[in-house]
């Protein structure tokens, strides 16, 4: 039954997530933690700092890692699978028919609407995690830390959460 | 053939942390200028379509290419090839998660990553909205969707399924005038 649960969830997450990665979060964490309390809102930004740190996708990663969390190596090919197939579908649909489509007024309506929307939705995603990440003062410097470090430097996403795990582990 | 375009996909997988952005560029250096599978121009259409759709850009892009390539045994080959090694190094990561979640090092490590996140989140945020085009007009947009999303905790979907519908109406309409 989980599995059914499990794939049926991460395929309603593949069908309603555009803009790719942190857009995808917003839809991730409403359906695994608020829907399923599946993970509590910490474990899940713990998902996210290990699906930024390891190659490939990150709705890939974050789908695995909770596939085999709740269901094991089953559970993760499920969740997987689940997540990606929704865009197999629309996807290869829409590489068939794209210079068609692409002509049509409606249909590039439908997506600059949709960008602005998922900007929306990573705004929204910042303002959930934010206020479970700031818990004390070292929570707050190492944000600032690297907000500096991405923005003001364009520190690479994955130099700066090992840069962060490493002083964690040292001053934590 | 097949084999190429397999082990194309499954070095860019295996190697390019950091979701699509990351994953972009060496997919386009790739198929467009290693091995000349298709031309510059369908892969920026192909971009584009991959990042307007719904699920992971990587993985649509992925299809897109594979599917010019050689249709449907080149989506799959090239898909395959993407998110292979993605679910290995993450089951691997997370058996160990499992065993180590409670050890000191790695409570202190993620007690300074769950901030740092909050940051990655943050810093591509001005980008993407300049990107997707917004303005002073059409701020209110995203920024009541923030809110009914990140505070008033509606679901995502609604808000998905209302602006498509919207944008389909708008359009059509415009079309008719």
């Amino acid at each position: 039954m989980i599995y059914l649960q499990l794939m049926f969830t991460f395929m309603k997450i593949g069908l309603f997530s555009f803009g790719g990665g942190y857009a995808i979060l917003a839809m991730i964490r409403q359906e695994v933690v608020l829907n399923n309390h599946w993970l509590s809102q910490t474990q899940f930004m713990d998902v996210v700092a290990i699906s930024q740190m390891t190659p490939g996708p990150i709705a890939v990663n974050a789908a695995t890692f909770i596939g085999y969390q709740k269901g094991g190596v089953f559970g993760a090919l499920l969740c997987t699978f689940g997540v990606i197939l929704p865009s197999l579908i629309i996807m290869l649909i829409v590489t068939i028919t794209y210079l068609k489509l692409k002509k049509q007024k409606w249909f590039m309506n439908v997506f600059s609407k949709l960008r602005l929307l998922s900007v929306g939705l990573i705004a929204a995603a910042l303002i959930m995690v934010f206020e479970d990440a700031m818990r004390d003062w070292f929570s707050g410097i190492v944000f600032a830390a690297c907000l500096v470090a991405g923005w003001r430097f364009k520190l690479n996403p994955f130099y700066m959460l090992i840069a962060a795990a490493i002083v964690g582990m040292l001053l934590g | 053939m097949l084999l190429k375009l397999f082990f194309s996909f499954l070095k860019i997988g295996a190697f390019t942390i950091g979701g699509a952005y990351a994953m972009i560029p060496l997919i386009r250096k790739e198929v467009c200028e290693t091995h000349n599978w298709i031309s510059d121009e369908e892969f920026m259409d192909g971009l584009a379509a991959a990042q307007s759709c719904p699920g992971p850009i990587a993985v649509n892009i992925s299809i897109y290419v594979g599917y010019h390539i050689a249709k449907g045994k080149g989506m799959a080959v090239a898909v395959l090839g993407t998110i292979i090694p993605s679910i290995t190094i993450i089951m691997l990561v997370a058996m160990l998660f499992n065993n180590y979640a409670d050890a000191d090092l790695v409570k202190k490590a993620f007690h300074a990553l769950r901030p740092a996140v909050v940051a990655l989140i943050a810093v591509p945020l001005v980008q993407m909205a300049r990107r997707a085009g917004v303005n002073i007009r059409n701020l209110w947009y995203p920024l009541l969707s923030a809110v009914l999303v990140g505070v008033l905790l509606i679901s995502p979907m609604y808000l998905i399924s209302a602006t498509i519908v919207f944008a389909v109406w708008q359009g059509l309409r415009a079309k008719q005038a």
